[in-house]
């Protein structure tokens, strides 16, 4: 039997994942910048995540990095991030939302699955299978079955409309 | 300030244990309480004056730093070699051509300047520029006289706006190094004496054609080509080798010494080169610290054997940092002359190398071996050239994150009050108080 804490609990847990959407999506639009140390920071592409993909996938992911999609790519990832965050931290077309978030970071996962297990150049931890993407993904499927804009958010209101 | 291999080696080893675990001072850190991105791609910089030092500025800008919009001199052949730097440095985009500075910053969106023009006309743009609303990193020394040089620091504390002035070394990691492994640390003990040392050979005189066979460059306030040419060398306009030389120095022990001087002592004179010069082409000068202290600088123009250097004598060990690039530790019990260091086969006599006999731009190296100093040239240049672009980097950082920088007008003004100060004590072969700066509120 769930607690009383469980609904809160999922809406904190959808509110996190969407600001760190929110947040990514910001940040690859926020450039080209600089660093608060005063260090330029370029403008950010998909093309070097894409290029160093590895796994099953590998050889569709650098091929992507070269096409003239890419450019796309640069646009596109970074508006859904956002899209998707505000979807999460809001409430709001939440089991959409969460469809999306599952699907970039599926994609995420797959083109950079850790079965080295050993520490990777630029990566904080090691991981064997399992890194923070596959659980952010988990933590998202969670949130997709169970419904979160139902108990908090803007999903609510969506709802009342509805039915009036 | 020549050592035998085995006082190199073991000067070496003392400095580098004695700096172990010294974070190099980045100079770029900064505890900025923002957090995130800035926003804003290279800042947007106009170069006003490109000769020799200029153009070592331009080859030390960096293209994720600065855009160099516009370029500003009143010699276009020095543009055009400007350019070539650009080019090389890769820069793809072409700076816009002035001959006025003040037309430049009118018509471009600039956000700062970089000044390397002689000397008298630092003050007048300077300010202009300040009063612009644009940020300026001004090459050394701050000013001609002492109200020039408050006026800037006055400006740039009415309008907000950074003003650097540009000694290198205070970017250049091995002095970092030196400051806070060493200096701070107190392992020289108690320093009473500094020696600055910069002995060249040859005449600091330029030959040069004009960039046309009607120049002329009297609007500008030279009346001949050899005056724009050999401006280093005329009272109007330069205060000779102890701004170009001796002030890069007494920056540096006054950064040491944590103090400013407060009287020079001062001989010199026009003693080989008597071409028509204004300038001494030797200059011996004492400047007094408080608390018993002396740095005794020299620059000659008749022998290269020391080169250039800084020794800081302690109680404990003494110091001495050479070219800019090479620096030695001893300790007092080890150091160089005491028996305990002294090599077995005693007299070492080192070829002084087929280096350069005089630098034609002062402070450089690479412009006396006849090379660009933007074209590379050895390795020992290579790490000074990095100084440069630490410094230009470093401006850009502050316009943009607000980062703190290391030469600002409070620290440069006091080495530009001594060494104007100095320039009359020479001339009057006397000890003249040194006035402090003007107490700002």
């Amino acid at each position: 039997m769930a607690s009383r804490w469980q609904g809160p609990a999922l809406v904190v847990l959808r509110t996190l994942v969407g600001w760190h959407f929110l947040y990514e999506g910001y940040y690859k639009l926020a450039l080209p910048g600089w660093s608060p140390a005063g260090a330029p920071l370029p403008a950010w592409s998909a093309a070097g995540y894409l290029r160093a993909a590895t796994g099953p996938f590998a050889a569709g992911f650098h091929a992507l990095a070269g096409s003239a999609a890419a450019q796309w790519i640069d646009v596109a990832i970074p508006i859904a991030l956002i899209a998707i965050g505000l979807s999460l931290i809001l409430g709001l077309f939440t089991t959409r939302g969460c469809q999306g978030a599952a699907l970039l970071l599926a994609l995420f996962y797959v083109a950079a699955i850790p079965f080295d297990g050993v520490p990777q150049a630029g990566v904080e931890g090691t991981y064997l299978i399992v890194n923070k993407t596959l659980i952010e993904l988990a933590a998202v499927v969670v949130l997709l079955t169970s419904r979160t804009g139902t108990i908090a958010g803007l999903d609510l209101l969506r709802q009342r409309n509805v039915k009036a | 300030m020549h050592l035998t291999p085995e006082e190199q080696a073991t000067g070496r080893r003392n400095f580098l244990r004695a700096i172990a675990g010294v974070p190099v001072v980045a100079g770029l850190g900064a505890a900025a309480l923002a957090r995130g991105p800035i926003t804003g791609g290279p800042v947007r910089v106009g170069y006003i004056g490109v000769g020799g030092e200029g153009r070592v500025l331009l080859g030390g800008t960096d293209p994720a730093y600065a855009r160099v919009v516009a370029m500003a001199d009143i010699n276009p052949a020095q543009l055009a070699l400007a350019d070539a730097v650009l080019e090389k440095g890769g820069h793809t985009t072409k700076a816009v051509h002035y001959a006025e500075w003040r037309e430049m910053i009118q018509k471009e969106s600039l956000e700062g300047v970089v000044i390397a023009t002689p000397l008298w006309s630092h003050a007048d743009i300077v300010v202009g520029c300040l009063e612009a609303g644009l940020h300026v990193l001004c090459e050394k020394m701050m000013a001609w006289d002492v109200a020039g040089a408050e006026r800037m620091r006055a400006t740039a504390r009415r309008t907000r706006k950074i003003l650097e002035i540009g000694y290198q070394r205070n970017y250049n990691a091995v002095y970092q190094a030196a400051w806070e492994g060493i200096v701070k640390a107190g392992v020289l003990g108690d320093v009473f004496l500094a020696r600055l040392a910069w002995h060249r050979n040859g005449n600091w005189r330029r030959h040069g054609e004009p960039p046309a066979a009607n120049y002329d460059p009297s609007a500008w306030g030279y009346p001949t080509w050899e005056h724009l040419l050999n401006w280093r060398l005329y009272k109007k306009y330069s205060r000779g080798l102890l701004a170009e030389l001796a002030s890069h120095q007494v920056n540096i022990s006054n950064w040491f010494f944590g103090a400013e001087p407060e009287a020079v002592i001062g001989t010199g004179g026009i003693y080989r080169f008597k071409d028509g010069r204004e300038v001494d082409d030797h200059i011996y000068a004492t400047f007094e610290y408080p608390g018993g202290r002396s740095a005794v600088f020299s620059t000659v123009e008749s022998n290269a054997f020391e080169r250039n250097y800084e020794i800081f004598y302690g109680t404990k060990a003494t110091l001495l940092l050479q070219g800019e690039s090479e620096a030695y530790l001893f300790d007092e019990a080890t150091a160089p002359g005491t028996p305990a260091a002294v090599a077995p086969t005693g007299v070492t006599v080192q070829p002084k190398g087929a280096g350069p006999a005089l630098t034609a731009s002062e402070s450089r190296a690479a412009d006396a071996a006849g090379r660009a100093a933007t074209s590379g040239g050895a390795t020992v240049n290579a790490d000074r050239l990095a100084a440069y672009k630490a410094e230009v980097s470093g401006f850009c950082s502050a316009v943009r994150a607000g980062t703190p920088l290391l030469c600002g007008p409070d620290r440069a003004i006091g080495s530009a009050i001594a060494c104007i100060t100095a320039v009359e004590a020479v001339a009057q072969k006397a000890r003249l108080p040194i006035p402090p700066p003007v107490a700002q509120s």
